[in-house]
């Protein structure tokens, strides 16, 4: 059998599905370059899956010619991507050619609870699902990004203190219970890291890291096209680095971690006597209208974190830098001082510098890697060829 | 306080209204403060006096006794009419929409734009401007020409929220806007507050959900039995707290600006 030409004609079958997959949407002739077979062999492949339902094929322009763009048809399944923040919770529904549906946000409180917050996304995926006409039936399965690290084979938070109300709390079963489907649980700043490197500003490198600066930092690392977690979840918890040894104590029981300097309550404190209470969303609006105490405040933040990405930067040896979260909003105002940091500090590499960019799918980055981490996690051709042979 | 302080004035700022129904003291000496950019959220139990304040703020009920300043002037509010033309708005529970008519024509209901004085109505002009209110708040309906009984429950609380915003006001009361809403609704008009909260709005919001009105509110206060039982923050305080104010359980913290200079 191994060898055969049927098995040959599956495995080629099944890396242009695997490739469609993870770029959503491409041209045949990109298509051939991607999986290295030749144009007539990905044509045929293409009819062939075409004829089956499983793709759908329109026509595109690409680069000023007419092409025909292949996509995964609709109806191969769906996937949703939950992102958990600290004030808030995002969902993107997406099908398996990684076309968002639908999006909704919902504001949360601080400190929310695992019960409460889990229920209510249960609800929003079953609402969500139904406004564009489906049902759970259609999903694959969810992908929840939570800001603590996590171990992904438990869906648990590995690290206690991080999230208050959330340790100890199975998240993918508690999910999956729920809602019948498999659940897969991630830390954020890895699922943003994922997005940005299958659709984002690290798609075309192979080593990769991600920086995710919100209400508090950390980071996702992707190496030779795959993330690397560490060996319970905690690799990139950058936010968590010692940067003054008299500071104060973090949340994770370790003092004066860059959390604590750079964290949204710390910036919101040091702003709080000469502006009064501003939350995060308030202090990134007021730094994008040119308020200098804001700009200054954001900027020493972005210098700061350069230091330690810097550091993280030599370890790993990455191609580039994505900077994301909601404080990457603020532009050039964060990347700047960050950048020139990292490029004073990181000067190892002459071959080609080290480049900072700013994330390409903004704040959606991290649910839409949920809904990656759902469809890579998924084998999508059994599940197809199972529903054929079943009918 | 260091020097180079902002002193932010208050948009709103009530003292000791007191309002009685006979031997019922619905409201005895309370004290509001909204700014602008701030979304405030009034709780308390059943009768506790919230939408009698709420009405006071309307300009629907007269209080006995108490001092209301708008922008830094003393202000009386005798009625809707005078709290409109302050640039106070309300979104009552029931909304008061029109089931028949467009969303366009629903957002202009009573203030109809005309092409001339005496002459026909502008409907163009009405659907450029609803629509335009409709994107500002970033509110997903598919068409103004709609009619209102096609949409969703939080379809319509945003409806009747861009009613209110053709006046432009200052200050916006939604007395109950998420009840009787699904998850996903109750989302959208939790966005959409914080979407009048960015476009500088001063946001008194009503309601008994705890955790909906400590996601979106700046400063939570509780009344119970018509009287200020406590201020809290809502970036820092606990549920616990705030129930316990609620309740009339335990220490009542001061409010904040009887400490400030």
């Amino acid at each position: 059998m191994a060898g055969s030409q049927s098995a040959l004609r599956e495995a080629n079958r099944a890396m242009v599905v695997e490739t469609i997959r993870r770029y959503g949407g491409l041209t045949q002739v990109e298509l051939a370059a991607a999986t290295g077979l030749s144009a007539a062999t990905v044509s045929n492949i293409v009819r062939e899956l075409q004829g089956a339902g499983a793709v759908d094929v329109r026509t595109t322009i690409r680069s000023g010619r007419r092409a025909q763009l292949v996509t995964m048809a609709r109806g191969t399944g769906l996937a949703v991507g939950v992102h958990i923040g600290v004030r808030q919770m995002s969902l993107t529904l997406a099908d398996s050619a990684h076309e968002v549906l639908i999006e909704q946000s919902l504001p949360l409180p601080h400190e929310h609870r695992a019960d409460t917050s889990l229920d209510r996304a249960a609800l929003m995926v079953v609402d969500l699902l139904e406004r564009v006409g489906s049902s759970l039936g259609e999903l694959l399965g969810i992908g929840i990004g939570l800001p603590a690290p996590v171990d992904v084979a438990t869906g648990t938070i590995s690290v206690p203190g991080i999230l208050r109300g959330w340790d100890d709390v199975p998240v993918a079963q508690v999910m999956s219970k729920r809602l019948g489907v498999p659940v897969f649980v991630d830390n954020d700043a890895n699922l943003g890291a994922l997005a940005e490197s299958r659709l984002g500003a690290s798609r075309p490198f192979q080593d990769s890291v991600y920086v995710r600066v919100a209400h508090g930092t950390g980071a996702g690392i992707v190496l030779a096209g795959q993330l690397h977690r560490g060996f319970a979840g905690t690799a990139g918890e950058i936010g968590h680095v010692q940067v003054d040894a008299a500071g104060d104590v973090c949340m994770c029981g370790s003092r004066g971690c860059l959390n604590t300097v750079t964290g949204g309550p710390a910036l919101i404190e040091t702003l709080r006597a000469s502006r009064g209470p501003l939350t995060m969303a308030d202090i990134i609006g007021l730094a994008r209208r040119g308020d200098p105490g804001c700009r200054q405040v954001v900027g020493d933040a972005g210098a700061l974190i350069g230091t330690v990405v810097a550091g993280l930067a030599i370890a790993v040896n990455p191609q580039c830098v994505v900077v994301g979260g909601e404080l990457a909003e603020t532009g050039e105002t964060l990347l700047a001082p960050m950048r020139e940091v990292i490029r004073r500090r990181v000067p190892l590499n002459h071959i080609a510098p080290l480049e900072v960019l700013k994330a390409e799918l903004g704040t959606r980055a991290e649910s839409l890697g949920a809904v990656l981490l759902v469809l890579e996690s998924t084998d999508l051709l059994t599940h197809w060829f199972d529903d054929q042979t079943g009918s | 306080m260091t020097a180079g302080t902002t002193q932010r004035r208050p948009l709103l700022s009530m003292r000791q209204i007191t309002k009685r129904f006979g031997a019922v003291e619905a409201l005895v000496g309370v004290d509001l403060d909204v700014h602008a950019g701030e979304v405030v959220a009034m709780v308390g139990d059943n009768g506790a006096g919230k939408s009698t304040l709420a009405k006071v703020i309307a300009g629907v009920l007269q209080p006995e006794a108490g001092l209301i300043e708008l922008g830094g002037e003393e202000v009386t509010v005798p009625t809707p009419a005078a709290a409109h033309a302050l640039g106070i708005s309300i979104v009552f529970q029931d909304l008061a929409l029109c089931e028949n008519l467009s969303v366009a024509d629903n957002i202009f209901l009573g203030r109809e734009r005309r092409v001339m004085r005496g002459g026909p109505m502008d409907r163009d002009g009405m659907e450029l401007a609803a629509r335009s209110i409709l994107r500002d708040l970033t509110v997903n309906i598919p068409s103004v020409r709609t009619p209102v009984r096609e949409l969703s429950a939080g379809q319509r609380q945003a409806v009747a929220i861009a009613r209110t915003l053709t006046s432009e006001p200052r200050l916006l009361v939604l007395d109950e806007p998420t009840a009787a809403l699904s998850v996903v609704q109750t989302a959208e008009v939790l966005t959409l507050v914080q979407r009048l909260r960015d476009l500088g709005l001063g946001v008194i919001i009503i309601g008994h959900n705890l955790a909906d009105l400590r996601a979106v509110s700046d400063r939570i206060e509780v009344l119970r039995h018509g009287r200020n039982n406590g201020s809290f923050e809502s970036a820092t305080a606990h549920p616990e707290e705030i129930i316990a104010a609620i309740a009339g359980a335990g220490r009542v913290p001061e409010p904040r600006w009887s400490t400030a200079p």
